[in-house]
């Protein structure tokens, strides 16, 4: 089973005035286990179809389903809880608390989720260590390069147990290294624990890496490429 | 977690959190030294008035206070002061003859209302003796002594020693006159007792009026103004026929300052609080703007309205925490150290005296106003978060976001 579904996806901003039609027409399945790609040029669509899947914006037309559960319908608050228990986020900047230390970050989204002390302790110390940052554990954000706080990023995400991880584009603001470093890590999560991640970038050091590619163009699916390697 | 992050939030803009946390500071202090002031200045002027005019308590025959007229005068008087003075609470009870003439000099004639004093009894009430600038209090003449105010004895242009004449109308309606010697002179902010008082010993008025034992007057101190209404309970208990009051019916004019007081400390304080509510409301709102990313990725990854809503509040409510305890202490020391110096308004006295004021201010407060002004501090901490917290859980996350 699918554990995103989007149908006939349409989304146009300013519909009022002067409107944008970001997104055209998408439908998109994303199995679980996949290390997919949405690749494209600036201002095609990338952000607004993620925002869309992760239940966090609303389409204008159309209907997405999280593992056999329609989101379009949900009210906001409804929205911010399945958030929580569902979906992983990683955005391009301001992922984190600065004035939480990396691990009380990573802790954080497990007391939102109500787990108790021990369990959120074990599991933060566990996550900052397969990223390879245990020893920034009682780092604030501010001390740690921009490639090290992206990796709290992906164990934050990774910290409520989601069904997905949702990065829009993790690397862009990262160097080559720690860009090479941060899909590393997320290609191992892909493969040794089946995570799956749905990310955007127009980085080909980055698509290069992907098992399936989504492009788009314009508010619409150009082409939809499953890598064979 | 979440009073961690609202913590470490008041930390991180240490200039922004200053200037809430001094303006608290302020606000606080000068709500206390305010209201001190204030509270001061009325309760020593309804202290002055309780203990050297009105007493807490007074007995009339009912139609007395009309007219004054000398014929109704208090049935029994001796044994009702006696009754009085055996309620539990009454401190002293004193016994007083009233009647309104003329005092004469051998340079002036004044209106005065002549007071005949059961002078044992009138030391422990009004303390008549403590006024006193010049003289004795009642002694060095054998006959007729009189005791007046500094200004009626300016008016008239006599000293100690010097002889005046009361003159005013008997029991039958005959003019009848007394030759007094001065004997004692008071100053006191009471306008009616510094200009329009002679002060006569008891026995030597009821043989002018021709009354007989009679007095028209009771006067009673209580311990405290909680006892006034019990004991004038038990008095009506006993006694049907007099009229029994307290001293905020005797003299409704104190009674109504005390009012106007208690409702200028709440001008005072709403005043002073508005400006809180709206800098707080200002602080926070900036520093709810300067954190709407991570506003917006705290909604994103699940954190919902209540809780953020929550953070926000928390935050600012550690602002007051750390300030309104501070504030309270300043004002605390500023109203003590005054208390023990006292505050000197000799400068402005010549007015205030007129309105019945001593010079000297002694700033006060009950300790329950503390508390007052703290929870009314931390309530208006709550609704100055309330808005900018509001502000933020309404902010959609991907706006929140995008904003750069
Ligand atoms: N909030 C918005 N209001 C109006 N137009 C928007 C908004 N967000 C994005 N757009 C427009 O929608 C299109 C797609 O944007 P976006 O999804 O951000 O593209 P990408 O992430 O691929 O760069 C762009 O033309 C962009 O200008
Ligand atoms: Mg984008």
């Amino acid at each position: 089973m699918s554990i995103i579904q989007a149908q006939n996806v349409k989304k146009t901003y300013n519909a009022d005035t002067i409107p944008v039609h970001a997104l055209n027409d998408v439908t998109l399945n994303v199995e679980e286990g996949e290390f997919t790609a949405i690749v494209g040029p600036s201002g095609c669509g990338k952000t607004t179809l993620l925002n869309i899947l992760g239940g966090l914006d609303d389409a204008t037309l159309g209907h997405v389903e999280i593992d056999g559960t329609s989101i379009t319908q949900m009210s906001d608050s409804d929205l911010i809880d399945f958030r929580l228990h569902h979906i992983g986020f990683v955005f391009q900047a301001y992922n984190l608390i600065p004035v939480l230390t990396t691990k009380e970050n990573v802790e954080f989204i497990m007391l939102l989720q109500k787990q108790d002390e021990k369990t959120r302790d074990a599991r933060g110390m566990e996550l900052l260590t397969e990223m390879g940052i245990a020893d920034k554990a009682d780092k604030r954000p501010s001390e740690l390069s921009g490639g090290q706080q992206q990796r709290v990023a992906v164990a934050r995400a990774l910290a409520s147990k989601p069904k997905f991880v949702l990065a829009d584009e993790p690397t862009a603001n990262l160097d080559s290294q720690s860009t090479k470093d941060l899909l590393d890590i997320m290609l191992r999560l892909n493969e040794e624990e089946g995570i799956t991640f749905v990310f955007s970038t127009h980085d080909q050091r980055v698509i290069d890496r992907a098992k399936r590619i989504v492009y788009l163009d314009d508010g619409k699916i150009v082409n939809d490429v499953t890598v064979k390697k | 977690m979440l009073l961690k992050i609202a913590w470490r939030n008041v930390w991180r803009n240490k200039s922004r959190s200053f200037i809430v946390i001094s303006s608290i500071i302020v606000g606080v202090w000068a709500l206390v030294a305010g209201t001190g002031f204030m509270n001061g200045f009325m309760v020593s002027y309804i202290s002055d008035s309780i203990n050297h005019n009105t007493s807490n308590i007074q007995v009339h025959h009912p139609a007395f206070s009309e007219d004054k007229d000398i014929q109704f005068y208090i049935e029994n008087a001796d044994a009702k002061a006696q009754t009085l003075r055996n309620i539990p609470g009454v401190t002293a009870v004193t016994k007083r003859v009233l009647v309104n003439g003329m005092i004469a000099s051998a340079k002036k004639a004044s209106g005065v209302e002549i007071r005949g004093l059961d002078i044992a009894n009138e030391q422990q009430v009004t303390h008549l003796d403590s006024l006193l600038i010049d003289g004795a209090y009642f002694e060095g003449v054998k006959r007729n002594p009189v005791i007046i105010g500094a200004k009626l004895a300016e008016e008239l242009h006599v000293r100690i020693r010097s002889k005046i004449v009361l003159t005013f109308s008997d029991k039958e309606g005959d003019m009848v006159s007394g030759a007094f010697r001065v004997v004692g002179i008071i100053k006191t902010s009471a306008v009616n007792l510094n200009e329009g008082t002679a002060f006569v010993r008891d026995a030597d008025i009821q043989s002018l009026l021709g009354i007989g034992n009679n007095y028209h007057e009771l006067a009673a101190v209580t311990q405290t103004l909680i006892e006034e209404q019990v004991v004038i309970g038990k008095y009506k208990n006993s006694y049907t026929e007099d009229l029994i009051e307290d001293w905020k019916e005797i003299a409704p004019e104190l009674a109504y300052a005390s009012n106007m007081f208690s409702n200028m400390l709440y001008i005072l304080m709403g005043v002073i609080l508005t400006a809180l509510v709206f800098g707080i409301i200002n602080t926070m709102l900036m520093a709810v703007l300067e954190r709407i990313k991570e506003l917006g990725m705290l909604m994103a990854v699940g954190m919902n309205k209540s809780k953020v809503f929550f953070m926000i509040v928390i935050e600012t409510i550690f602002l007051g925490i750390i300030a309104t305890p501070i504030g309270l202490l300043c004002g605390y020391l500023n109203v003590r150290f005054y208390n023990e110096r006292g505050v000197d308004l000799s400068e402005y006295s010549k007015g205030l005296e007129a309105f019945g004021y001593s010079s000297d201010l002694f700033p006060y407060l009950e300790p329950s106003v503390y508390l007052t002004v703290a929870v009314g501090v931390f309530i208006t901490t709550i609704l100055g978060a309330a808005y900018p917290a509001y502000k933020a859980i309404s902010l959609k996350p991907v706006e929140a976001l995008h904003k750069i």
